[in-house]
């Protein structure tokens, strides 16, 4: 029905999506699985309008067709339910259903909106996909498992021939998610073709006819659910890696720096136990979600926990500020660069000075030459390419805007660095220039906390992995002693 | 090499060459412009409201704005003339009752900037907002402790903060230009002017790189506060009484100088020399036109034009990059 044939994506300097061709037939449900940049998002942003394909083409039933914005892809009968819900909070479900549709009526020469037609058409929909909700409630009264429902009928009230759904399940509870199946389920077996995007393997067995795998942008396999196994899925997704070790030389001492006892933050995580040796490069493991970046920010002060206790060299503390934390020797460089560590506006030069200045300046004085000569080593350390160290630091790529972050924290001298996925959206040598960062620090006997969601590096880069799932630390392993897809299972696992 | 260097310094002082540009024009079509008696007056002219302007300046930058600087210098003027009258009256001598009430205002006016700045980091209610408040509650205060007629019991050598010359220079002027070096050390100079660029160009940021956050908008609000408190004591120097309608719509003009400086009320991006310039053009601007006998009409016009040029001007640039 909705078919790709050599698809292609090119960004300047990346293949997002290398020619693939899939084919997605009416009445299945078909699963698309990958890792974190492997492609899904690309594929089903063109298949919706939201991006144009630099190659390949779409047909639908057999035909080729373009797709250069969402309004046409509707009119080829492709509806898609995004990951970020947007209903308008205010409006009832039955105008969020027919939003900027509804039914109209004239009175007296003038137009109106005809309120009974509205409330009996969003309920015909809803009655089609055998749900019972009340159209004349507010949005904002709903619960999440509801609001993905009425986000679904307002696709389903295009009546279209394919619907993709991206992740519905990443913020349902777990009755929640059995009720979403049973309603993907049925509207399949009125023939609609369903696009399902995961990265939850477990979910897979439950949903879907078919599973396609896609991984680094390229076409792996398209498999029968019923004549498949987790395993042969999990081995597709991640291929045949080079196992790549970390420096033999890499030592960590038995000596504490961080210590975290009982911390608790209310639905984000539970009960976290675990420290941090000095010179030690600790990897958490975790799936989006799972808690791992309100820990470490609820570490360095910048979010509040509820309970518990850190220990920072020998010093306890039952609450923490960013400034606390600094001043104690801890870093932080956060997951968004791009909105919570760099000023976009301001120069690489003020970025690189944000958290040293307390050290750079004398008496509260400071001028751009002093400023130059404490940045310098770090740009060069580091392999900073600028060309200009005045220019915002906007105009540099993500690799090198990411050391600018690590940079800056560097020249605070720390004892402790925690890394939020510092390896998102950077090229290879960038990523391979940070975990040598990492190690030297280890060498130096600074220890690192490493959160991310490519669990090879994680395997490759740590002396050991917590597995962190739903706001807990369930386990800790021996990286030496463990493949990144068995890591993979460990952090999937019901 | 040196041609880029002359273009790149072109571009980096389009303003002043505008300005001078307006002198050069000026001097031929206005009768009585290029003279030093004149530039004189026109220093003094802004003075006052550039006082303001450097604090305000600090303001925008850290990502805020004070609409209520016009009404603060209205109840500062009340405040010292009042206060100076009661403590006269209980016997206070002349001298230490004006200096008693001059330092009260510049402390109530800190102390009511920096409340905005708290309320701001505390509850995050908008300056725009807490600022309009103060602007009608300023107001309101100045004509209630005043009954709502001009107070004057100021001794005669009051009248030398406003009116009064050192070696030549308009007094009010001496201060401008004091304040103008103070703040430009503070911007350009200290690790307090680099958190204040911080904090405005992107506030998460800054707070995550251990920026006390708070501390900088409570600061930079009280500044301009008092910024505007001693502007309303030279004022009430200048016409030797504390008058509750005084410096109305000021808070325009000066975020108008601000802006037409250079700075972005986006936060992040100004320069107080920037403020400097767009002070002394605004100033000439009306001087001018003053001597050529162009309505007053006018001049409202022409400024409000002059500020829509500027900051599309500036955004123009910022996109173009």
């Amino acid at each position: 029905m909705l078919e790709t044939v050599d698809l292609r994506k090119e960004y300047p300097g990346t293949v997002a999506l290398n020619d693939v061709s899939v084919n997605f037939e009416a009445g299945q449900v078909h699963a698309l699985i990958g890792k974190n940049g492997a492609g899904k998002s690309t594929l089903i942003k063109m298949l919706a309008g939201a991006i144009t394909p630099t190659g390949g083409q779409i047909m639908v039933d057999g035909e080729p067709v373009s797709i250069q914005s969402p309004q046409q892809a509707f009119d080829k009968g492709i509806a898609t339910v995004h990951q970020e819900l947007s209903l308008v909070p205010d409006l009832t479900v039955a105008e969020n259903i027919l939003l900027g549709r509804l039914p109209r009526k004239k009175i007296l020469g003038s137009i109106f909106i005809d309120w009974d037609k509205t409330f009996k058409l969003a309920k015909s929909v809803l009655d089609d996909m055998q749900v019972d909700l009340d159209v004349r409630k507010k949005a904002s009264d709903l619960g999440v498992a509801q609001q993905q429902v009425v986000e679904i009928a307002k696709a389903m009230s295009f009546k279209p021939a394919a619907l993709m759904l991206d992740e519905p399940t990443s913020a349902l509870a777990h009755h929640e998610t059995a009720s979403l199946f049973r309603l993907v389920k049925q509207l399949a077996q009125k023939g609609v073709a369903i696009v399902y995007i995961t990265h939850r393997l477990q979910e897979l067995k439950q949903i879907a006819d078919k599973v396609t795998v896609l991984r680094d942008g390229c076409f792996i396999g398209t498999v029968d659910m019923a004549e498949t196994t987790s395993e042969a899925i999990v081995n597709m997704m991640f291929g045949e890696v080079v196992r790549k070790q970390r420096p033999v030389d890499l030592e960590s001492s038995d000596r504490k720096v961080l210590d975290v006892e009982n911390l608790t933050q209310a639905n984000k995580f539970n009960d976290v136990n675990f420290c941090l040796y000095k010179g030690e490069v600790l990897g958490i493991a975790g799936m989006l979600g799972s808690g791992r970046t309100e820990l470490l920010k609820a570490i360095f002060g910048a979010e509040k926990f509820d309970s518990g206790q850190l220990t920072i060299a020998g010093e306890s503390f039952k609450s923490i500020t960013p400034q606390i934390a600094k001043a104690k020797g801890l870093a932080f460089t956060p997951e968004n660069r791009k909105e919570e560590a760099l000023i976009q506006i301001l120069s690489t030069r003020a970025n690189m000075c944000l958290a040293p200045m307390d050290r750079i300046s004398v008496k509260g004085f400071t001028n751009a030459s002093r400023e130059q000569k404490a940045v310098a080593p770090y740009i060069e350390k580091l392999h900073i390419k600028v060309a200009d160290i005045d220019e915002e630091v906007a105009a540099l790529s993500g690799g090198n805007q990411q050391k600018v972050v690590v940079g800056n924290w560097l020249a605070t001298k720390p004892n402790v660095i925690l890394f939020d996925e510092p390896t998102r959206g950077i090229d290879v040598q960038a990523k391979q220039q940070i975990f040598e960062v990492m190690w030297e620090l280890s060498r130096e006997g600074i220890g690192s906390i490493f959160v991310s969601s490519e669990l090879e590096e994680l395997v490759e880069v740590c002396h050991r992995i917590l597995i962190m799932k739903k706001g807990r630390i369930i386990d800790a392993v021996d990286p030496a002693k463990i493949t990144a897809d068995e890591l993979f299972v460990m952090c999937m696992e019901e | 090499m040196f041609l880029q260097k002359i273009t790149k310094l072109a571009k980096s002082s389009i303003l002043e060459l505008v300005l001078l540009l307006l002198c050069v024009v000026l001097s031929f079509k206005a009768d009585g412009f290029f003279t030093t008696d004149n530039f004189l007056n026109v220093l003094r002219n802004v003075s006052m409201q550039g006082v303001i302007a450097f604090g305000m300046t600090m303001v925008i930058i850290s990502g805020e704005i004070d609409l209520s600087v016009g009404s603060a210098v209205a109840f500062a003027g009340c405040l010292t003339a009042v206060l100076t009258k009661t403590l006269i009256a209980a016997g206070l001598a002349p001298v230490a009752a004006v200096i008693i009430a001059i330092l009260a205002s510049l402390i109530v006016g800190f102390a009511i900037g920096s409340l905005t700045g708290y309320i701001r980091a505390r509850f995050d209610v908008p300056t725009f907002i807490t600022t309009l408040a103060w602007m009608t509650v300023l107001r309101g205060t100045a004509f209630l402790i005043t009954n709502g007629f001009p107070v004057s019991n100021f001794p005669d050598w009051y009248n030398y903060l406003g009116g009064g010359y050192l070696f030549g220079i308009p007094f009010p002027a001496i201060i401008f230009l004091i304040v103008f070096v103070i703040v430009s050390i503070l911007m350009d100079y200290t690790s307090f002017g680099r958190s204040v660029y911080a904090v405005g160009g992107n506030a998460e940021a800054a707070r995550l790189s251990g920026i006390n956050v708070k501390r900088v908008k409570i600061i930079v609000m009280g500044i301009v506060a008092s910024f505007a408190a001693l502007s309303g004591v030279m004022q009430s120097a200048e016409i030797m009484s504390g008058t509750a309608t005084t410096a109305t719509g000021w808070e325009l003009e000066v975020i108008a100088a601000v802006i037409i400086g250079g700075t972005s009320l986006m936060g992040g991006v100004g320069r107080v020399r920037g403020t400097l310039i767009g002070v002394i053009f605004l100033g000439v601007l009306v001087n001018g036109m003053t001597l050529m006998n162009i309505s007053e009409y006018w001049q409202f016009v022409v400024r409000g034009v002059l500020i829509l040029s500027a900051v599309l001007i500036n955004r123009a640039q910022q996109i173009k990059r």
